[in-house]
């Protein structure tokens, strides 16, 4: 016990700082999450339906580009527009019944679909190997990450984790996500999305189809949610049907409030802020055992959503007054 | 008298629950014609309108606009034809700037298919331009033009009132429904709206149905007056004819009780 830290009731290791692979992969899923979440934000932020299965169109995602790859032996890069195509098709089965119906019905109807999904998963053993999950969907992906590596390496950083290319990637991607949204949102097609968000009615009476829309944005969803699930597959390196719990959506609801309604940066933040939170608290050194370390670090996470609600409560990127005048 | 008139609605019906609230309307509008839709509180102006527009589906009835049906279509399709309505209780997009509020109604751009964002940049663009410029004059007639870049939301009632209004114009409609138009703007700009009315329909052809309480505005800028009374149409004609009415006098006295004609 000649260890300075231990005289402390609380304190961080040295390695939470230094731990370079650890940060690499909360790294990714603070990327994973930021994608998971964009689409959230674009159906709740920008269209106003409350989409409560992000987790379900992301575990369609993941299992239909592993299981062409994996057991269907398709190209892994052809799997990848199919995957969006077949998530697409879901959006639409459970948006046409339900979005033409008052709000709350559409909220319950995603949250059955992404439950009904998770337990398909689970029990067809024949399609997704239930509980045990998928494999070896990932070769073609091994090889582009070690010529990424590669690559870095020439550049002189020889010591490079090897979860280094998937992190770049991510990020890559979610920041053209962002990027392209923020672009789409600042257009007409943007403009009516806001308004079926404020009042859909009013937007109706202006001659808008407010069902195309707001079905529009469901597709765009379940398919930035589907490209989620594909790097989260790659990141675990199997698909199983646990990753896909209803938790996966509210945590992408905290983010978005941490992040701000309306605001695609935001959720950049708000995933960051929150996986750093979630994850460097692993390093909290307390007197007391690791379960109850592990339910600390979400009561934590709590109390920071709560002091936000308390002190702003529009978020880190929100605009107060959009959120004000909401209603 | 020669010509078809604009909107023609036949036996048009409506119950809610045990309630009739419109009980088998029946009335032409002339085209070209300012037109108000009177009637005591709870005579179904508001609800005739939602069946006209789509907002609700009529029981029975048929309703026609410039030789198309327009019944069991949905609010979107009846607003393109030009067909276009709004609301007693405002319904500003708060959370929106009052000139997005304006911009949003402008018919025919080509950006709010998300195919036409990405493949043709130039044509949209070109169309925002157009329309942004179409919706600063309009702000200015209604004296709205220093609040376009607020949020809607921060409104007055009467300040909104006026923004629903230019936001209808802005849809360009051949045939105007307004809900209580008046109620709630000081009188000056009441009666500039009336103008532009007036102008509208001279210049551009606008027909308008109005639904209004105030008398004196009926009585001096309507050419037509169509009364409603317990989801009936009972009267119709020239104002001062219908003011004289035996049916309407004893709607309005015997009915919800509030006030007179006068
Ligand atoms: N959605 C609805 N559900 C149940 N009843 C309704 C509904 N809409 C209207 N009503 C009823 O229909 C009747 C007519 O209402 P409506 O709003 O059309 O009257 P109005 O002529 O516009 O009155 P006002 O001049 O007060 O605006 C009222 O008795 C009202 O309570
Ligand atoms: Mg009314």
């Amino acid at each position: 016990m000649t260890d300075p830290l231990a005289i402390f009731p609380l304190g961080l290791t040295f390695e939470a700082f230094t731990d370079i692979d650890f940060w690499t992969s909360v790294g990714i899923f603070a990327g994973i999450y930021t994608i998971f979440a964009l689409g959230l934000q674009l159906n709740v932020g920008f269209t106003g339906i409350q989409n409560f299965g992000q987790a379900g169109f992301m575990a369609i995602g993941a299992y239909s580009m592993a299981i062409l790859t994996a057991e269907e032996g398709m190209n892994f890069w052809l799997s990848l527009p199919i995957s969006i195509l077949i998530t697409i098709a879901f959006g639409l089965i459970v948006g046409l019944p339900s979005l033409r119906l008052r709000a709350d019905y559409f909220a319950i109807a995603t949250i059955a679909f992404a439950e009904a999904i998770r337990l398909i998963a689970l029990n067809a053993r024949d399609l997704t190997n239930g509980a045990q999950g998928i494999f070896g969907f990932d070769d073609s992906w091994d090889s582009i990450s070690e010529s990424i590596e590669d690559f870095i390496i020439d550049l002189g950083w020889t010591d490079v984790p090897g979860l280094f290319p998937l992190f770049l990637v991510t990020w890559g991607i979610a920041v053209l996500m962002m990027f392209s949204l923020t672009r789409v949102q600042g257009t007409p097609w943007g403009r009516v999305l806001r308004a079926v968000r404020e009042d859909e009615d009013a937007a109706r009476a202006l001659g808008k189809n407010a069902f195309s829309y707001k079905l529009q944005s469901l597709a765009i969803a379940a398919s930035i949610g589907a490209v989620a699930g594909w790097l989260l597959a790659i990141q675990l390196a199997f698909v199983v049907p646990d990753e896909f719990q209803p938790i996966v959506t509210f945590i992408g609801y905290v983010v978005l409030v941490l992040g701000g309604l309306a605001n695609y940066w935001g959720v950049a933040v708000g995933a960051i802020i929150l996986w750093t939170v979630l994850e460097g608290l692993r390093f909290l050194e307390l007197p007391i055992s690791e379960t109850k370390i592990a339910a600390l670090r979400f009561i934590i996470v709590g109390l920071v959503l709560i002091g936000l609600m308390a002190f702003r409560p529009q978020g880190v990127f929100g605009k107060r007054e959009e959120m004000v005048l909401g209603d | 008298m020669t010509e078809a008139p604009i909107f023609e609605a036949e036996g048009i019906e409506k119950s809610f629950g045990g309630i009739r609230a419109v009980n088998g309307a029946t009335m032409d509008v002339k085209r070209g014609s300012i037109t108000a839709l009177i009637g005591p509180n709870g005579a179904g102006k508001t609800t005739f309108f939602n069946l006209i527009t789509g907002f609700y589906r009529p029981d029975r009835g048929r309703a026609r606009f410039d030789g198309r049906e327009v019944q069991g279509r949905p609010p979107y399709v009846i607003a393109r034809f030009g067909m276009v309505r709004t609301f007693q209780i405002t319904k500003a997009l708060a959370a929106m700037p009052v000139i997005d509020n304006m911009m949003l109604a402008a018919p025919d751009q080509p950006g709010e298919s998300l195919r036409n964002v990405l493949f043709r940049p130039l044509a949209w663009r070109k169309r925002e331009q157009e329309v942004h410029e179409q919706a600063i004059e309009l702000l200015d007639v209604f004296n709205l033009t220093r609040l376009a870049d607020h949020y809607a939301g921060t409104l007055s009632g009467g300040q909104r009132k006026l923004l629903e209004l230019a936001r209808a114009l802005m849809a360009q409609p051949r045939f105007l429904l307004l809900d209580e138009p008046m109620a709630g703007i000081n009188p000056t700009l009441g009666r500039r709206l009336l103008d532009h009315m007036q102008r509208l329909r001279a210049e551009d052809g606008v027909t308008f149905l109005f639904i209004e309480h105030d008398m004196e505005v009926v009585m001096n800028h309507s050419d037509r007056v169509i009364v409603m009374a317990e989801g009936r149409v009972i009267a119709e004609g020239e104002p001062q004819a219908v003011r004289s009415d035996r049916a309407v006098i004893d709607a309005y006295l015997g009915g919800a009780g509030h006030g007179g004609i006068e």
